[in-house]
């Protein structure tokens, strides 16, 4: 938050154009996916997992959504299609991992190559483009006076923190992100619920190839290529454990906000985009040692 | 005088590859009764309670739950069936308040518009209910268990076990680890469950414990028993002569003319 703010500082001073309306606003359209896709990631660190093959998953729906336009359906088969795609290869990481107890950077990582590989089948190396815009009101419309992504953020992540927060399975999800022997002790279904948490991910990785395809009319080859390390930053800055058990939605929308101001703001004032990653490296590595210090203050 | 049994184990066999962990073991609490099972390392308790549990399969013999033969395939089984086993780990979340934990897997539910929402407010009037029945001084119900005394915490996981209804409840170790003034509370607790009922079976190193809490105590030694003693007859010398096989040995020297 403290960082947040001390962005702000930094490059409205620096550039007058970073604090209008016009420019938040491209901020605020080119961060609706990435939130998105980042509320599933705060409830699969909680949980305890990872997934790192989620760009997989939105590049994989984002072709069938494509493919979809090419073939002529109309948007109300559309978008069901990409979420249920999602949604799916999201069951799949969950599947393996729960079956297979292989560790979930180890399995996404596989289905990562997976699901990238099938992107390429697909697509052949060649763009999908000049698709429809018409579901662009998504992402580039107006609702009672607020831009669409605000409501889009604001459905999502409030159902997100209802799910987590005031309902039986979020105690679940915290409960395995605690510890997996005790909550099946407890009588939990540690396998379902990972299976179900991973399936979310994925459909709402498939919502956020939606709106990027929306926003954008085309797929590119190299489709969700930060989306996995972006959305594992900005939940970790917004203050998830690692380690499972502790998350906060609110934190990592504020961290994705961080994340997408840092990339604008250096563009605006010139600085080459290179050192956007160095800065939220450095804030990474600063937020897990000063974590890994607290955390042997209380062992 | 067996229609006073809660739990009746005959002829227990538990053996792992070529070693026997369970030589035709028997063990049995009463309704309200608290006893102890004590033994030196690897005499079997821990085999005993994780069989009791679910965790564990036995190779032989009978388990009776009030008089009926029950089978625990998993600690699911068991939980369902009464049977609540508080291993040293208590299997509490740590970063979930004391109000969560006790109605982990069981929440109470209030729907809005058929979507299951969590009534807090019932789970953590009924916690603080259970919490005070037990006598356990938890100031804020809202605290994460990690921010817990290990005495508070024991006392976390026996209102679980009582919030599932259980009516035998297994510790494993439950003073090991702690504070004096800590270890008092946690005896008290199970004072307070014999008070309301319930049998408790208390697994143990302390023999000064087993002494102030149990009415029985149960002997193993190398897999089998050893003996079983009325707390009110014996001193913890003789216990002791049981778990080392001291008492054994001499027994079989008086025997021998």
């Amino acid at each position: 938050m403290v960082a947040l703010i001390a962005i702000c500082v930094v490059f409205a001073s620096q550039s007058e154009f970073f604090l209008t309306e016009r420019n938040l606003t491209t901020v605020l359209r080119n961060s609706v996916d990435l939130a998105v896709v980042c509320a599933g990631m705060t409830i699969i660190i909680i949980l305890g997992g990872i997934d790192v093959s989620v760009g997989g998953i939105v590049a994989v729906s984002a072709v069938f959504i494509g493919r979809a336009y090419q073939l002529g359906m109309p948007d109300w088969v559309i978008v069901p299609v990409g979420l249920a795609v999602g949604a799916m290869l999201g069951a799949i990481n969950g599947y393996i991992i729960a079956k297979s107890r292989v560790p979930p950077i180890v399995a996404t990582l596989g289905t990562m190559y997976i699901y990238i590989a099938v992107l390429f089948l697909v697509i052949g190396g060649v763009w999908i483009s000049g698709l429809p815009g018409t579901l662009s009101f998504l992402v580039l419309g107006e609702f009672a006076g607020l831009p669409a992504g605000i409501w889009i953020i604001g459905g999502v992540y409030g159902a997100c923190y209802l799910l987590l927060r005031h309902m039986p399975w979020g105690q679940r999800v915290v409960a395995v992100g605690c510890d997996e022997a005790s909550a099946r002790l407890v009588g939990i279904r540690v396998d379902r619920t990972k299976i179900q948490a991973y399936a979310l991910l994925g459909l709402l990785a498939g919502f956020a190839a939606v709106l990027y395809v929306a926003r954008l009319r085309n797929v590119e080859v190299n489709i969700g290529t930060n989306i996995a390390l972006e959305a594992i930053a900005a939940t970790i800055l917004g203050g998830a454990n690692i380690r499972g058990g502790v998350g906060s939605l609110i934190g990592t929308l504020l961290g994705v906000i961080f994340i997408k101001l840092t990339q604008n703001g250096l563009v605006l004032i010139g600085v080459s985009s290179l050192w956007e990653t160095v800065i939220i490296g450095g804030l990474l590595i600063t937020v897990l040692v000063l974590d890994a210090l607290e955390g042997r203050r209380t062992a | 005088m067996s229609q006073d049994l809660k739990l009746s184990m005959r002829g227990l066999v538990k053996r792992f590859g070529g070693v026997t962990a369970l030589d035709a073991v028997d063990f049995e609490v009463r309704r309200g009764e608290v006893m102890a099972l004590v033994g030196d390392n690897g005499a079997g308790k821990s085999t005993l309670i994780k069989t009791l549990a679910g965790a564990h399969q036995p190779d032989g013999g009978r388990i009776e739950l009030d008089g009926r033969e029950v089978h625990f395939a998993t600690p699911q089984d068991a939980w369902s069936r009464g049977v609540a086993t508080i291993f040293q780990e208590l299997a509490l979340a740590g970063k979930m308040t004391v109000a969560d934990n006790i109605f982990l897997g069981r929440e109470i539910i209030r729907p809005v518009a058929g979507v299951p929402f969590l009534d807090r407010r019932a789970m953590q009037r009924r916690s603080r209910e259970l919490l005070d029945e037990l006598d356990v001084e938890i100031p804020d119900i809202q605290i994460w268990v990690e921010y817990l005394s290990g005495g508070q915490r024991q006392g976390v996981a026996i209102a679980r076990a009582l919030n599932i209804d259980a009516d035998l409840i297994v510790m494993d170790e439950p003073t090991a680890a702690l504070a004096v003034a800590e270890v008092r509370k946690v005896l008290g607790f199970i004072k307070t469950l014999r008070a309301q009922g319930k049998s408790v079976i208390l697994i143990s190193h302390n023999i000064q414990d087993v002494f102030e809490v149990a009415d029985r105590i149960t002997v193993l030694r190398r897999g089998r028993n050893a003996g079983l003693v009325d707390t009110a007859a014996a001193t913890p010398e003789d216990v002791v002569g049981l778990i080392t096989g001291a008492s054994v040995a001499r027994r079989t020297a008086d025997a021998t003319p």
